[in-house]
């Protein structure tokens, strides 16, 4: 998709290079530093089945511009969903209202070459992939769930798509193209036994196109919510108090993401208000501890071609060997540092600022085979899967809920355990990560990542990992 | 305020090609609203945000078949293709005869414009200098305030008014506008290399309901001063008291077990509850969309049904779940409303000081971080942070704790509801103590 003109997509709502050229000149008419324009077209699809009948559909037609005006660390911000040459030059006036002083010069020709990397190819977009073809997809999910365990009574299955275009013209003339697409599945089912009642689920959600769903993911889909469902019944609340703590590959990630990912968001640095802001260079974990986030990892939710204010995309090191190596930057904090842009520069969508945030985050294998972790604890939990998560920045303090684990008792998994939360103190709980396992898994679940009111598609990963002392909220008396 | 005639239009001429196309019944919504934010920090405007927005939704049963569709693309020529798709894309389902457009003699209004007085006429005067100076004297008031230990401050201010209309191919088609003002500020300090955070948020529908820069500013530093040198205490039962403008967290967790999709997909703790004690008698919640003035206020629902005050516990009882006509139809019930309005909570005789001042020792949650709820068991594990108190005075702060218990049990634990309910959002709670609920710490 990379090598269309940049323009090509959005032609059909108007845009052309006079549009973006006026806007421009209107946005930096009174002394910008920068400013850009991001226009985004998301046609999103998808149906839904419940109680045996594939009973409804959707579709979402979202489309409009963010015009940004910057002098120095101020941001003016407007955005429109009326394209006319009318509607974008008064989000432009509105946006430099920010700026008090003379234009910044001449503004350059609209559309400086770029080209992008190409992180998520697809044979065809989801917009021609007929609605009809999700259907027996999801009927095919339900009767899978409902075969593989007596005990399930209700299944809920749903299959969403969206294509997204963007458009990001710079005052310096850069004029910058991204097709993204995302697809998403959901398995959601009910078990019951006696009077007990549980639910499990499961999701996929990539940056892919049909060919996503192979025969052992869509098997996966079923039989992980069945599961969950139907080991939560007998699953229980582990004791309370701070305890060793395993954490299983995969999703367990989202502990990186609260612990130190935040923390590490640039904008929070360059205002002193993380507790990260006065380590850079300095060891914060043990030397088997490298945590990445990462734009480049092919067809993963977080990944990105280019972000959102068109500075290209990479693989971040922030952690290495224990040292913390670099923050995450979008342009106004790598200006404030002296420092390139990391491409971390993100939106919800045309209708928010850009400010730095994770893409995929997780840490690099170490030397240890998942078993001998486990044997390694006399007691403790281990925690497979994951809820939300929640981090207060400067005070470090951070929290996940796990929903499914075990038991560990003299160094074997034992009883199941279910729904607690753990919190710990971000700084703290790196320095005392233990072992690192060597079977880094990145989770294909559809994760969310809010801050400030805005939420972004991100991806976490993780090898087993032992980390010496976390509370946990048990409710075993 | 009358509904805006240009919008009923625009919805009605897409009821009307939705139908053309060949729906039998159609649902349409269009809304615009204007909305500003603005952010000052470290002495000068950190970000401005403001636009004009629109977007329209549009849901429709064809032969049977449901399908709900938006857009924000309104130009004429894209908006009829967008119906005709919508109109298609109900080919590819199966029919689900329980899905009905809401029954015309339920809906309606249930309430005045003029009673919910949610369109504050002092928005249309309230001028960019206006936002810059209620911003400004905040972050000024922080400033003098805050101490010497301020790392960062942030005042904000943030407006909106909206106006919305619904029409339904049954023949209904109303509109509605109102407006919104918030004020909040954030504080973080230093602690050797901990940065505390503290903050404080306000909402009204009237700008003048509002509380003074000066107050914000107060609690804003109080709330942060209080996390200084915060830490775990040890696991165990203790009391638990939260002020009022924290307690809807703890109720909050019956929105998912009382709604009719959770009791219809077995996925609820309160099945079959009905009529039973579910809570302390101390406990009356009654649902109420009329309310002038509230953040949650009215007049229809979800299904354009006319907006009724409604009694969800009364006394501890359980009298009534969340049950749209959809599920009311699966489930073989009448329709209540498909979703929350305002959530008022009888108010007690006395206030949070009087209350914690007969506990010897008590725990304060202030704050909630992460942690869930499980409808089906009602069993839920958050992450706190708070004050440990002894006869109503603080004498530790804590973090790194974990609150555990049941939905089902700890509402049976409210031991008494305090005089003061927090107006300033959907939730009107006063302050709530609990007797032994379980915490995680060392």
């Amino acid at each position: 998709m990379t090598a269309t003109p940049p323009l090509a997509w959005f032609e059909q709502f108007g845009v052309d290079a006079t549009l973006i050229r006026r806007a421009l000149s209107e946005a930096t008419a009174t002394g910008a530093d920068d400013a850009d324009l991001y226009f985004e077209h998301t046609l999103s699809t998808g149906v839904g089945l419940s109680d045996g009948v594939v009973n409804r559909a959707y579709t979402t037609i979202d489309l409009g511009v963010g015009v940004r005006v910057v002098k120095g660390d101020q941001v003016g911000y407007a955005y429109t969903e009326d394209l006319s040459l009318a509607s974008v030059l008064h989000a432009a006036r509105t946006a430099r209202s920010i700026a008090h002083g003379a234009a910044t010069g001449a503004v350059v020709p609209v559309g400086i070459p770029h080209r992008v990397a190409d992180h998520y190819p697809v044979d065809r977009l989801w917009s021609d992939v007929e609605l009809g073809v999700r259907v027996p997809m999801i009927r095919r999910w339900e009767a899978a769930a409902l075969s593989l365990d007596p005990r399930i009574h209700k299944v809920r299955v749903s299959m969403g798509d969206s294509d997204t275009h963007v458009l990001v013209a710079r005052a310096d003339g850069v004029l910058v193209a991204d097709y993204r697409p995302m697809t998403d599945a959901s398995v959601s089912v009910t078990a019951s036994e006696g009077d007990k009642r549980e639910t499990g689920s499961y999701n996929v959600s990539l940056r892919g196109d049909l060919s996503v769903y192979d025969p052992d993911r869509e098997q996966r889909l079923v039989r992980r919510a069945v599961e969950r469902a139907v080991i939560a019944l007998s699953a229980t609340s582990p004791p309370a108090g701070e305890m060793p703590v395993v954490l299983a590959a995969g999703s367990s990630g989202i502990l990186l993401h609260e612990a130190i990912g935040h923390g590490m968001e640039a904008d929070f640095n360059r205002k002193g208000v993380s507790i990260y802001a006065s380590k850079m260079g300095k060891p914060i974990a043990p030397p088997e501890v490298t945590i990445i986030d990462d734009a480049t990892l092919p067809g993963s939710r977080g990944a990105l071609n280019v972000d959102d204010e068109a500075s290209d995309t990479e693989r971040t090191v922030l952690v290495d060997h224990g040292v913390l190596r670099s923050y995450l930057h979008d342009r106004i904090s790598a200006r404030h540092y002296g420092v390139p842009s990391t491409g971390s520069g993100r939106r919800e969508s045309f209708r928010h600022p850009v400010m730095p945030r994770m893409r995929a985050t997780y840490m690099e294998n170490g030397p240890h085979d998942p078993d001998e972790i486990v044997r390694s604890v006399k007691n403790g939990i281990y925690c497979e899967v994951f809820g939300n998560g929640a981090v207060q920045i400067g005070a470090g303090d951070f929290s996940f809920f796990v929903r499914h684990g075990r038991l560990i008792e003299d160094g074997k998994l034992t009883e199941h355990i279910k729904d607690v939360n753990l919190i710990g103190n971000g700084p703290a709980v790196l320095e005392t990560i233990a072992m690192v396992g060597n079977d880094l898994a990145v989770d294909e679940g559809g994760w969310t990542c809010g801050k400030s009111g805005q939420g972004v598609p991100v991806s976490q990963g993780m090898p087993t990992v032992l980390v010496r002392k976390l509370s946990v909220g048990g409710g075993r008396e | 305020m009358s509904a805006n005639q240009e919008l009923i239009d625009l919805a009605s001429s897409v009821v009307a090609s939705a139908k053309r196309y060949g729906a039998d019944e159609a649902s349409v919504s269009v809304s615009t609203g204007t909305h500003v934010t603005l952010q000052r920090r470290a002495g000068q405007v950190e970000q401005l945000v403001e636009a004009t927005s629109r977007g329209l939704v549009l849901s429709l049963l064809s032969r049977d078949r449901f399908t709900s569709n938006s857009t924000t693309d309104l130009r004429p020529d894209a908006l009829e293709a967008f119906i005709k798709r919508s109109v298609e894309s109900a080919s590819v389902l199966e029919p689900d005869p329980l899905r009905r457009l809401p029954d015309r003699e339920r809906c309606g209004r249930g309430v005045s414009d003029e009673t919910l007085d949610q369109d504050d006429p002092s928005w249309r005067t309230y001028t960019p200098e206006d936002r810059h100076a209620a911003a400004q004297i905040l972050e000024q008031r922080l400033h003098e305030l805050g101490g010497l230990d301020v790392v960062s401050c942030t005042a904000s201010v943030a407006d909106e008014r909206g106006e919305g209309v619904r029409v339904l191919s049954n023949g209904f088609a109303d509109g509605s506008a109102g407006a919104w003002f918030s004020i909040g500020a954030d504080m973080t300090l230093a602690e050797g290399d901990r940065r505390p955070e503290g903050f404080a948020y306000y909402a009204s529908r009237h700008r003048g309901d509002l509380p003074s820069p000066e107050r914000v500013a107060a609690e804003c530093v109080k709330n942060v001063r209080e996390r200084l040198g915060s830490r775990p205490i040890e696991s165990g039962s203790y009391p638990m008291i939260l002020e009022n403008r924290i307690s809807g967290r703890i109720l909050g967790m019956l929105s998912g077990p009382l709604a009719g999709s959770a009791l219809h997909e077995g996925r609820s703790c309160l099945q079959d509850k009905l009529g039973s004690t579910i809570a302390s008698e101390a406990l009356t919640l009654t649902d109420d969309p009329t309310i002038p003035r509230g953040m949650g206020s009215r007049p229809w629902d979800g299904d354009a049904f006319a907006a009724k005050p409604m009694s969800v516990i009364e006394g501890g009882v359980l009298r009534s779940y969340y049950v749209s006509q959809y599920y009311a139809r699966k489930l073989g019930v009448e329709p209540t409303t498909g979703g929350r309005s305002n959530w008022v909570v009888a108010p007690g005789m006395r206030s949070f000081a009087e209350i914690a001042r007969d506990l010897p020792r008590a725990i304060q949650v202030t704050g909630f971080l992460g942690g869930s709820a499980n409808a089906a068991t009602g069993d839920f594990s958050f992450g706190i942070r708070g004050v440990l108190l002894e006869r109503g005075e603080a004498v530790a702060s804590l973090s790194e704790m974990n609150v555990t218990g049941n939905l089902l049990r700890i509402l049976r634990q409210l031991a008494e509801i305090g005089n003061d309910p927090w107006t300033w959002s959907a939730t009107r709670s006063p302050s709530m103590l609990f007797t032994d609920v379980r915490f995680s710490g060392t």
